[in-house]
Parts: structure tokens; C-alpha cells; sequence
């Protein structure tokens, strides 16, 4: 096996030399000595991201789930968008969410990462368990500007009871930081991109922001030693705590000017208002996932698709019934076929999202390559309103080194959380168990060291 | 009242009087004066030996405090019997709180035996004088911080006096942590987060002030909370509308703005309590812009359609503006219902919504910006204008040195002004003169003198000794003290001619300042953290239990609260009738919530309300009973604390750390919250405190979690005997209320030593004692007006003066 020896440099070290030319693939000085070839372009090291999605209210299984096991040889038409990227993911049937039980959608979503019982209360009390992304947020995000990052499609806040006795919480919030701190999800485009990127209209505007801020700390800088120069000694330690906070700031100026000069972000300008269709208005939001991912200014993120009990309808594939009650479908085949087209259509948005990713180069391979996603229902089949069997999709690249292109069915129902279990390892998290975990998912992944 | 007006005015030239001879006495800056007064007044044995405790004293100690305080063992690791031996100037720090404990009655407990009212008040008395004439002779003013940032507030209100901007600071700084109750006590430390804050406050706040003609594009969002029912009138909003938002939107420049609005969904992702047509007004400075027809979706589409097109462009100029988004109310049948409808209506499930609301308002913009024209913060700014390129520097300059001045509480020196001078060029340069003066401006933002409070010792000053501060900085602790801000400029000028520090400056400024808009601060900073009407926000009661609060009412109990304090302030009433009050402010929510008929309407006014209506007093509002009880239930517990700590002086312990929540404890079979106590007062580990808190909170059981009057909790008549530390039994809200008030000391030296750590920022300590003695007294003779105690406290040595670093206390 051919090996590489070299003193590796950091790609912040790079950066910093080069300037603003860099949009360019993985420089060979920056390759970790010692690594062998074979492994470069998928170096687990680069495997640090990792994306949640949900689809609110189950599927219909008859049109999702693949027929056998192993190799996807076809796809089904619900999966049928996930074609061109069909080595990058793997169904995996028979999940179940046991604690997701009494079956309501409040506890579909609720549980969805928690893998928790939500403590059924339409008040303030509520309780559930700290999610997997934020688990993952914890061990990735210190360093990036963000820890994690929670989006969602609904722009509203509802108060006070949603679901059979459940506060509404539970099913506004895919991300809890602890069992009783769940975090909100913004859906407006404008206000993400603000918190990734700052003011300003455009690259030029923001790197004059941020060349001011820059000026201004230089003068608070100066004027803070001045003063301390009128002090007694013990006052003068003080200022020197602050100095070590405008030191800390600095750098942090210093970080974002990198980021902001470095090529490929932020290549679309600050979206304005939210856009008028269901679809332009999620591609912006994954849009924006890829520009946060690209710029390591976060490696964890949610996206909620939809709400559980959405009342969506979709006119853009024809279907004009609201969603909620066509999941009700009684069977009545022309409802199921419209479910299907919804999950069809949620999942070609999702398609289309690693589509994009996997064109987006970084290192030697992808933006698709250091990132994990997870892409699912916390319910199964909407019509009982059961947690089992529910519909999962894991997608990735060469740097995890995903099986792709298979369907993994498990005779027994398995819980979710062994999926979970399974991707904190993958980043690095390594943990006993996770909720109501008894394993992990196995073959999922090749070893490291076939 | 208009006696009252008067002689608020007219008091300081009162040619006698007792508060004339104090104010004297302080004036002076040394506080021997004082002392020799309290020795003409001593005992005989006492002013022959200073060295000795009297007589009388040693006996009240051996009568009432040896059984506990002696010994190795002795109670609190106090040994008065030890101490009493020992000359009165060795422990002035233990004394202390035996006369606190004294004249709260904390001591001797409850079930031991009590000394006669006159012994006690007499030994209060000698105690007290002998304090003052100990500290009199080493005199300790206490040590403020020498560096203090702005808090949150501070600093919202400094930009305000100085550009004419008024800012929802939440969003741009940091919340301050508070201790010692006040948000302005830690305050020393900077964090990397709050300096990176800072530098986005000032950009953002430089070029709103300018306003210059640019291509930035800015959007800004304004939510409207979900549990507001916009089913009725909303503050602010034209009569005969109901519901929607009004927002003082500042708009950064003069162009087109594109203003849209999305209406409130429910869990369903559907428009709620959209049934039938409807009308939405988006009204600019009141004027209608645009009135949109609502009507549900029709077949095929979804609730998207509804709202997708509410939006418009319309030009607007730089400034502020009210933009209200609002719908016009429908007539409406009354209910023909035995049940009380009720007044909230947010909760899909529970309580929905009755007509469509408003969820959001975007503003973005400006496109096509074109030149500012006239604003508030321009007029403030450029007081003069180059019509030449040539009168740029010099305009620049006298701008700049303008807001420098104000900004930094005094005139900037030469260095500092250069280096603004210097932020100015380099704006210039890249722009224009406005571009300039916007970068200039934001670099006054970013100064540490202007960030920062900074109080320095002055060169000759005796480490470890009191030295009085100079005029500037006792203009900044006034200002800081009396309106949350910087001081204005006749403020600054007394001071730079330094007659601020002569006492009757010092007075009439106060004065002057009380009478200012600006002292509001004193309400809605000090008063909201002293009362915890700043918790409210905080407070859900539980939807289940109390069905019929949203945040219209928690809106209006914050309101009644405010006004009731403000006019207590601007009438100068004595501080006393915070309790005894017979009047409040009501709205018709508040009004429906009290069940005090005929008050319609939003609007706040000042209602009479009769004994018999449980209302009137703090201890009967609303928002003060609800943020003393849990989501679910009332705490006796709470409330007595909340009184024992704000309105008595005597803070009880904090619990010790192993002891079971109330929920966990063994008090299976306890029915009302009183019996459950009764059980925890059984628990020795608890019963030392409980035995104190828990009746000072019993009598406003009468009062449920939000404050409603009851009469029974649960199924039980609702038990309201109680009593403070020392009193005798008592029932109810008036016998709380009156024992107060028969120990009218311990409540105003509680509210003046709230007072005195929120003007200075830092905790009270003994060597505090007889200043706040001093307060206390001279208010006294002044029926305890709030003039009085606020003037007592300006003119309090902690106040005045500032003990110099040494090498033990740094």
C-alpha cells in the first residue's frame, strides 16, 4: 500500500496564505502524513456532519418499502427520485419508536430523535429526553460559529395543547438540548441566513462589516490600555481579563473574514422574504444547509419537512387535500395513492438535496462524502397511527463508507435508536446506549480497515 | 394633592425643620457632627465610658441571648456573651445583626421568652446610637466597583438621550445577571460575547442614528406571541378594531419598503379562526395604507392562498413610524350562556381563536434608497452642516466632541477625541462626511468610557479612607441612580463647575430629575427588579388550571403595577400607602379578572376601590401574587419570603441543599397547601426557617395563583390566619397589611436598602447600617415621603463617598 509521508497543514493554515483563490480541492500538503492513499479521499477524520430530516406522518408502505433485502436492484416509485443518487443511500425497514407509544403524532415527532417518552402535559412541564443531534452538537460544535442548527418549513408558534393531551412543544420541536429545553425551529430564510452569515447584502458588503468590526475593537483595544494605565494594580488585572475577551473576539473576526473570503460562500445573495411555493420555499432551506455545511459554520443540523397533523395541501403535484386527513385514508386506495405522491414528492426535495451536495467538492470527494444524513417519519403507517415499520433512508458518502444502494429489512421489529447509537459512533460519539437502544445497526457501514 | 405638589417643590427653602438641620448636618462630609448630636442624647454611663457596653445593654444580653449565643456551642457561631464583655467598637459587624434581628423581631424566637415592646425599642435605640457613634469615628462609605459596564438597560436608555433611538436592546446585548437582586451589581466583567455584542450594537446603532442614503437592505421581523388573543382591542390600536399588532418601527433610510404579513396558523398548518369574510388594515402613522379582503380558501387550494399576497411596497421616510396591522371588528352577538365566556381565546384545543390574527409583520427595505431627510437622530446629530467641503473637520469636530462629552459623562480629552477624529477620517475617506460621522459615532459606542463607569481614587487619596468622589462621578451615580442613564447637560454643567457636591445643588437637582419623564427608570428598573415584576414574563400558569390567563392579562397586571408606582412617585405620597393605598389602575381585562364591574375599554385609568373589593394595596395586585406562586398552585412559602426579603428587611436563609421538594416529601393524606406546610414545618430541618416564612404568606391565601379573590381551595374553606415574626395572630390581607404598617421602620428600611444597592450597585453591608439608620430617620420626620428617602439616600455618605484601595480590600 502506497504511503504518503508529510508534515500535514491544516487547511485554516492554507487559508490564511493563500487568501481568497481557495475554492479549490484537498492541496496534497494538507493530506495527514502517514495516511494511506486508499483512504484519502474518504478520510473518516472529514466525516464530521451530520443532518437530520423528517417527514411528517408516515407512508404508504406498499409504494416506500423496497421488495427483498441487499442490493436495491429497483426502486420503488415512492423512492423512484432517489435514482441518481442511489449509491449514496440505504433503506432500512422495520424500525419501530416503542416509546413513541400511545400512538398520537405529538410523540411521532417528539420521539423521533429523542427515542423518549414525552411526558403527556399541554403545559409547561413537559418533559422528553435530549435528542441525538444534540448529543452529536455537543462533541462536534465547539469551534463552528454554530452548534446546530433547527429549521423547519411552518413559520408558526402555537401555544397550549396540539395533540390528545400533549403541549404543543412536542410536536414543534425535532431538537431537544435537555429533557425540558426544547429547541425552536425557524423557518424563515432570511433570519437563518442572517445568523450564518451576518448583515450585509452581499460578500463585498460583509467583508466591509466585518473590517469595521475590526476597526473598532483595534480602538477598543487601545483605549482599554490606556486606561489601565490610570489604575491601581488590582483594577489593571481586570483590564487584562478584558483584553484576553477582545483577543478572543478578534479571532473570531479574524475566523469569519476567512470564511467570508473563501470562495464558495455565500455564492446567492440574502434571500428576503419567504418564497411563495411549498417547493422553492424547502429547496431555499436546503440550500442554506449546504452553505452552512460548506462553510463549517455547522455540522449539525434538523429540518422538519412539515409538522405532524399538517394540513398542507400540495397543489404543485396535484394533490389538493390536505395532507393530515388523506393519512386518515381508511384504505380508500385513491387516498393511499395521494399519500404516496406526498411522500414521493417530500422525498424528491430530499433527492434533490444530495444531488447537490455530492456536486459540491471538498477534499477530494464531496460535500455528500463528510456528511451523514438521516431522513424519516417518526410514524409508520398514519392510518392506525403506529410507530413501527417506520420509513428511514441514511445517506452519505465515501467518507463514511456507506453500503450504499441497499435496502437492510430487519425480521424483527428494532429500535430506532440503534440507528442513532450507530451514527453518534460514526462522528465520534462513542456511547454505551441511546434511549431504548440494544445494539447497533450492523453492516451499515464498511470497516474502516477492510 | 395639590398641597402635596407644593410643598414638594417648596421644601428646600424651609427656612427650619429637622430635615434641614440633617441635610446640614451630611452636607459637611464628616460625620463626627452627627455623632456628637446621638452623645448629647446618650445616658450618662455612656458617654462616661465608650470603652464599656452600658449597663443596660449587658443586661438585656444576659436576659434574652446568652441562653443560645454563649459558649463554644453558642447558636450561629455568635457569642454575645463573650462579646458584650469586649469594648462596643470590636465586632460592629455582629452587632449589627443583632439589631437587625431585633427590630424584625427575628430574635429571641418565637417560643422563647419576649422582651417588653419598651425594653426592646429602647435597646434598638442604644444600640443603634452606639452603631452610629462607632462608625462615626472610623468611617467606612464601602467600596464601589472601579470599573462597571453599562447593564442592558443603561445602555438602551443612554442611546436613547443621546440620538434619539429607542431600541429593543433584547435582541442586540446580552440579558445581566443579577445578585443582590439588581441587575447592576456584577457588572465587572466583560465576556467575549458581550464585546462582540457591542461592536454589532454599535454598527447598528451608528448607522440607524445617521441614517445615510445606502444600499443596505435590512429586514426585520416582528412576531406576535401566541398566547395574545386578538379576539378584542389591542393597546394602542384605533377604537372599533380588534386584535393585530402595532410596532414603533424605526426605518433605517428614506426609500420603498416591502411590508408583508402572515397570519397565525394552527397546529393543522391552517388559518386560524378564519370563518367568513374578513377585513386586514395595514395603517402607517395611523393612516390606512391598505385594507385586504381575507376569505377562507376555496376548494383546491390551501390556506397559503389566504395569506401568500399580503404584501405591498410602499415608500416611507427614515425615522420611527407606527405601523399597525389590524382587523376591524365585526359586529359580534353577546353569548346567551349561563357560563362565564372566557376572556382568552389562543388555544386551538381549549379556547380558539374567534377571528383570524396576525402571526407576523416583514419589513424589508430600503430599495431605491434616497436621501434621509429629517429624523429624530439626525436632528440630535448634526447640529451643524458643511455647505462647503472645507467645513467638514470643523463641523465634525464640534459634533463629535458634542456626543463625546455626553457619552462619556465628561468632556473627552484630547487623545480620546483624536482617536474619534481619527475613526471620523477614515469614513470620510471611504464615503462621505455622513459616512464619517456614522463611523465616528459608532467608535464613541465601542469607547470604554462610554461602555464602562469608571471611578478612580484620586492621587493623594490614604489607602483604606473614605474620600469623597468628585462632582462628574456623583453626577453619573445620580443620573445612573434616578433615570437608568447618562446625565444631561445641565447636570454635566453643575458638575464641571463643581457645585454639585454643595447640598442644596445637590437637592434641587434631585428634584429637578424626579420631575423628568426619565425617572420612570425608577419604576420600570428599580421597582421592577425590587417587587419581581420583571418575573412576569417569565410566569405560565398552567393552561389546564387557570384557562382564562393570557398574556393581554399579564400585559395589564404589569401595568397596573407600574402606574400605581408611578403615581405614588409623582405625588409624592409617602411610601407607606404602597400598602395601604384605597385607590389602583384598572383596565377591563384587569377589572373582569377582579370582578369590579364598569371599567370598559383598554385604556388604564385610576379606579377607587372600596375596602370590601380586596383590592388597592401591592399585596393585593394581581402580578405581584402571581409571580409569588407556582404554575399550578399559590406559595405561602414564596410570598412570605417575597415579603420577609422586600418589605421587611429580614431575608431568610436560602434552604439547605438536601431538603425533598414539597411533591416528594412524605405529605400523603395533606389536603390544602396549608396542611402539607404544617407537615414540613414538622421536619426539624425545615422548621427553623418555616415556623418564620410560611405565616407571612398564609393570609394571602385568599388570592389564587393569578390573584383571584376565593374562598375555598379546592373543597376547603381557604385558611387565612397568619403572622409576622413577633406579632400576634392575625387573618387575612388587611391583618397583614396592618401589622405592616405597625412596623413602619422595618418596611422603609427595607425599601432603603433596596434603594441605596441598586444607586450604588453593590451589596449593602453592616458597615451600611447607620446610613441607612440615617435614611430611616430623617424620612421619618418626612411621613416617609418617597422624596425624602430618595434624597436621604443621595445624601447618604456610601453615596457621597467612596473608601480609597488598600492592600487588604483592593
Amino acid at each position: 500500500m502506497p504511503i504518503i509521508r508529510k508534515r500535514a497543514l491544516c487547511r485554516r493554515t492554507v487559508l490564511r496564505g493563500f487568501g481568497a483563490s481557495l475554492a479549490l480541492p484537498l492541496l496534497d500538503a494538507m493530506i495527514p502524513a502517514m495516511t494511506a492513499t486508499a483512504q484519502t479521499p474518504a478520510n473518516p477524520a472529514s466525516l464530521r456532519r451530520l443532518g437530520f430530516v423528517y417527514m411528517p406522518m408516515g407512508c404508504d408502505h406498499t409504494r416506500w418499502t423496497p421488495p427483498g433485502d441487499g442490493d436495491l436492484t429497483e426502486l420503488t416509485p415512492t423512492l423512484q427520485p432517489l435514482q441518481a443518487v442511489k449509491e449514496n443511500v440505504c433503506i432500512i425497514s422495520n424500525l419501530e419508536l416503542r416509546n413513541a407509544y400511545p400512538g398520537t403524532h405529538a410523540t411521532s415527532n417528539a420521539s423521533f430523535l429523542s427515542a423518549a417518552t414525552a411526558k403527556r402535559t399541554e403545559s409547561t412541564d413537559y418533559h422528553l429526553g435530549t435528542t441525538v443531534d444534540q448529543i452529536a452538537a455537543r462533541h462536534l460544535g465547539p469551534g463552528v460559529q454554530l452548534p446546530s442548527l433547527e429549521m423547519a418549513m411552518d413559520l408558526m408558534s402555537v401555544v397550549g395543547q396540539c395533540d390528545n393531551g400533549y403541549a404543543c412543544v412536542y410536536q414543534n420541536c425535532l431538537s431537544w438540548s435537555s429533557p425540558t429545553s426544547p429547541l425552536p425551529a425557524e423557518a424563515h430564510p432570511r433570519v437563518i441566513f442572517e445568523m450564518l452569515f451576518g448583515e450585509g447584502n452581499d460578500p463585498e458588503q460583509r467583508a466591509a462589516h466585518l473590517r469595521q468590526r475590526a476597526s473598532l475593537l483595534d480602538l477598543f483595544d487601545d483605549e482599554l490600555k490606556s486606561l489601565q494605565r490610570t489604575l491601581g494594580p488590582s483594577d489593571r488585572q481586570r483590564i487584562d481579563q478584558y483584553l484576553t475577551a477582545v483577543r478572543d473576539v478578534e479571532q473570531r473576526i479574524r475566523t469569519a473574514e476567512r470564511t467570508a473570503s473563501d470562495g464558495p460562500t455565500p455564492d446567492r445573495d440574502r434571500p428576503i422574504g419567504v418564497p411563495a411555493s411549498y417547493a422553492d420555499h424547502a429547496r431555499l432551506m436546503f440550500d442554506l444547509q449546504r452553505l452552512a455545511l460548506q462553510a463549517d459554520i455547522t455540522r449539525v443540523v434538523t429540518f422538519q419537512l412539515a409538522r405532524e397533523t399538517s394540513n398542507r395541501t400540495y397543489p404543485e403535484i396535484g394533490v389538493a387535500d390536505p395532507h393530515h386527513p388523506l393519512t386518515h385514508h381508511g384504505n380508500d386506495p385513491e387516498k393511499i395513492a395521494k399519500v404516496a405522491r406526498v411522500n414521493q414528492f417530500h422525498v424528491s426535495l430530499f433527492a434533490e438535496f444530495l444531488e447537490t451536495l455530492r456536486a459540491t467538492p471538498e477534499a477530494d470527494g464531496t460535500l455528500l462524502d463528510h456528511c451523514l444524513y438521516l431522513y424519516g417519519s417518526g410514524m409508520g403507517n398514519p392510518n392506525v397511527h403506529d410507530h413501527t415499520n417506520l420509513p428511514i433512508i441514511v445517506a452519505g458518502g465515501a467518507a463514511g463508507r456507506l453500503r450504499g444502494g441497499r435496502h437492510i429489512r430487519y425480521a424483527q421489529p428494532t429500535p430506532l435508536a440503534n440507528l442513532h447509537l450507530t451514527l453518534l459512533d460514526k462522528v465520534g460519539v462513542s456511547m454505551e446506549s441511546f434511549a431504548d437502544s440494544n445494539g447497533t445497526v450492523n453492516d451499515l457501514f464498511l470497516p474502516l480497515h477492510a | 394633592m395639590l398641597w402635596i405638589v407644593n410643598r414638594r417643590f417648596s421644601s428646600v427653602t424651609a427656612a427650619a425643620g429637622p430635615w434641614t438641620t440633617v441635610r446640614w448636618l451630611m452636607g459637611c462630609g464628616c460625620l463626627v457632627v452627627p455623632a456628637l448630636v446621638f452623645m448629647l442624647a446618650w445616658p450618662l454611663e455612656c458617654r462616661a465610658d465608650t470603652d464599656r457596653w452600658p449597663i443596660s445593654i449587658q443586661q438585656f444580653v444576659q436576659a434574652h441571648c446568652v441562653t443560645c449565643h454563649s459558649g463554644s456551642e453558642a447558636a450561629g457561631e455568635l457569642d454575645l456573651e463573650a462579646a458584650v464583655e469586649l469594648p462596643p467598637s470590636s465586632a460592629p459587624a455582629a452587632w449589627e445583626s443583632v439589631l437587625r434581628k431585633l427590630l424584625t423581631h427575628q430574635m429571641p424566637p418565637f417560643d422563647a421568652d419576649q422582651p417588653s415592646a419598651e425594653a426592646r425599642q429602647a435597646t434598638i435605640e442604644q444600640l443603634g446610637q452606639i452603631l452610629d457613634h462607632q462608625a462615626a469615628t472610623r468611617l467606612d462609605p464601602g467600596r464601589t466597583e472601579t470599573l462597571r459596564r453599562l447593564t442592558r438597560t443603561e445602555y438602551r436608555n443612554a442611546v436613547r438621550d443621546l440620538v434619539a433611538i429607542e431600541l429593543d436592546m433584547a435582541d442586540l446585548l446580552p440579558a445581566d445577571e443579577a445578585s443582590h437582586g439588581f441587575d447592576n451589581v456584577t457588572v465587572s466583567s466583560l465576556s467575549p460575547t458581550q464585546i462582540s455584542r457591542y461592536l454589532s450594537a454599535a454598527q447598528k446603532i451608528s448607522r440607524l442614528a445617521v441614517g445615510r442614503q445606502s444600499s443596505t437592505v435590512i429586514g426585520e421581523t416582528i412576531r406576535v406571541r401566541p398566547d395574545i388573543t386578538q379576539d378584542t382591542h389591542r393597546p394602542g390600536l384605533p377604537l372599533g378594531s380588534r386584535g393585530g399588532i402595532l410596532t414603533r418601527h424605526l426605518f433605517p433610510g428614506t426609500g420603498e419598503y416591502e411590508i408583508q404579513v402572515r397570519l397565525m396558523r394552527d397546529r393543522n398548518e391552517e388559518l386560524e379562526g378564519l370563518r367568513g369574510k374578513h377585513e386586514l388594515q395595514l395603517r402607517l402613522d395611523r393612516k390606512l395604507v391598505k385594507a385586504w379582503e381575507l376569505v377562507p380558501p376555496g376548494p383546491g387550494q390551501d390556506d397559503r392562498a389566504v395569506d401568500a399576497d399580503l404584501k405591498l411596497r410602499i415608500p416611507v421616510t427614515a425615522g420611527p413610524h407606527e405601523l399597525a396591522v389590524t382587523f376591524p371588528e365585526q359586529s359580534k352577538a353577546l353569548s346567551e350562556s349561563l357560563r362565564q365566556p372566557l376572556n382568552v381565546h389562543f388555544n386551538y384545543y381549549r379556547h380558539p381563536r374567534l377571528g383570524p390574527a396576525v402571526f407576523e409583520v416583514s419589513i424589508v427595505g430600503p430599495f431605491e434608497s434616497s436621501a434621509p431627510g429629517d429624523t429624530p437622530s439626525r436632528r440630535q446629530i448634526f447640529d451643524c452642516y458643511p455647505e462647503q467641503p472645507e467645513q467638514e473637520s470643523q463641523c465634525a469636530t464640534a459634533i463629535l466632541k458634542r456626543l463625546s462629552r455626553r457619552a462619556f459623562r465628561r468632556t473627552a480629552t484630547s487623545e480620546e477625541l483624536s482617536s474619534i477624529l481619527e475613526a471620523y477620517d477614515q469614513g470620510r475617506r471611504e464615503g462621505d462626511f455622513e459616512l464619517g460621522i456614522e463611523r465616528a459615532f459608532a467608535a464613541i459606542l465601542m469607547h470604554p468610557r462610554f461602555l464602562l463607569r469608571v471611578e478612580l481614587d484620586p492621587p493623594d487619596a490614604v489607602p483604606g479612607t473614605a474620600y469623597r468622589i468628585s462632582d462628574l462621578e456623583l453626577a453619573s451615580r445620580l443620573s445612573f441612580f434616578l433615570w437608568s442613564s447618562l446625565p444631561d447637560d445641565p447636570l454635566l454643567r453643575v458638575a464641571e463647575q463643581g457645585r454639585l457636591s454643595d447640598p442644596d445643588e445637590l437637592n434641587r437637582q434631585v428634584e429637578r430629575m424626579l420631575a423628568d419623564p426619565r425617572s420612570g427608570a425608577l419604576v420600570e428598573n428599580f421597582a421592577g427588579q425590587w417587587l419581581y415584576l420583571r418575573n412576569l414574563d417569565a410566569v405560565m400558569p398552567d393552561m389546564r388550571l387557570f384557562p382564562d390567563f393570557d398574556h393581554n392579562l399579564r400585559e395589564a397586571m404589569r401595568e397596573e403595577c407600574e402606574r400605581f408606582l408611578t403615581s405614588m412617585l409623582a405625588e409624592d405620597r409617602s411610601v407607606l400607602e404602597l400598602i395601604r393605598a384605597d385607590y389602583t389602575y384598572l383596565n377591563e381585562r384587569l377589572a373582569r379578572h377582579y370582578q369590579i364591574p364598569f371599567v370598559h375599554g383598554t385604556r388604564f385609568r385610576r379606579v377607587h376601590v372600596p375596602a370590601d373589593s380586596h383590592r388597592g394595596g401591592l399585596l393585593r395586585q394581581a402580578g405581584i401574587l402571581t409571580v409569588t406562586s407556582y404554575a399550578t398552585r399559590t406559595s405561602p412559602v414564596l410570598r412570605g419570603k417575597w415579603i420577609l426579603e422586600n418589605l421587611l428587611a429580614s431575608p431568610p436563609p436560602p434552604p439547605p441543599p438536601d431538603v425533598p421538594a414539597l411533591e416528594d416529601a412524605t405529605v400523603l393524606g395533606a389536603r390544602t397547601i396549608r396542611e402539607q406546610l404544617a407537615l414540613h414545618r414538622a421536619h426539624e430541618a425545615c422548621a427553623g426557617c418555616h415556623q418564620l416564612i410560611d405565616p407571612v404568606g398564609f393570609p394571602l391565601e385568599s388570592y389564587d395563583a393569578v390573584g383571584r379573590w376565593r374562598s375555598l381551595e379546592g373543597e376547603q374553606p381557604v385558611d387565612v390566619w397568619g403572622g409576622l415574626p413577633g406579632s400576634d395572630q392575625f387573618a387575612g390581607v388587611q391583618g397583614l397589611e396592618q401589622a405592616l404598617l405597625d412596623r413602619p421602620e422595618a418596611f422603609v428600611t427595607a425599601l432603603a436598602e433596596k434603594l441605596l444597592t441598586y444607586a450604588l450597585g453593590r451589596g449593602v453591608e453592616y458597615a451600611d447600617g447607620p446610613a441607612v439608620r440615617a435614611i430611616v430617620s430623617t424620612a421619618h420626620e418626612q411621613d416617609y415621603r418617597w422624596s425624602s428617602i430618595i434624597k436621604g439616600v443621595v445624601q447618604s455618605h456610601p453615596f457621597l463617598m467612596r473608601r480609597a484601595a488598600d492592600a487588604n480590600h483592593p
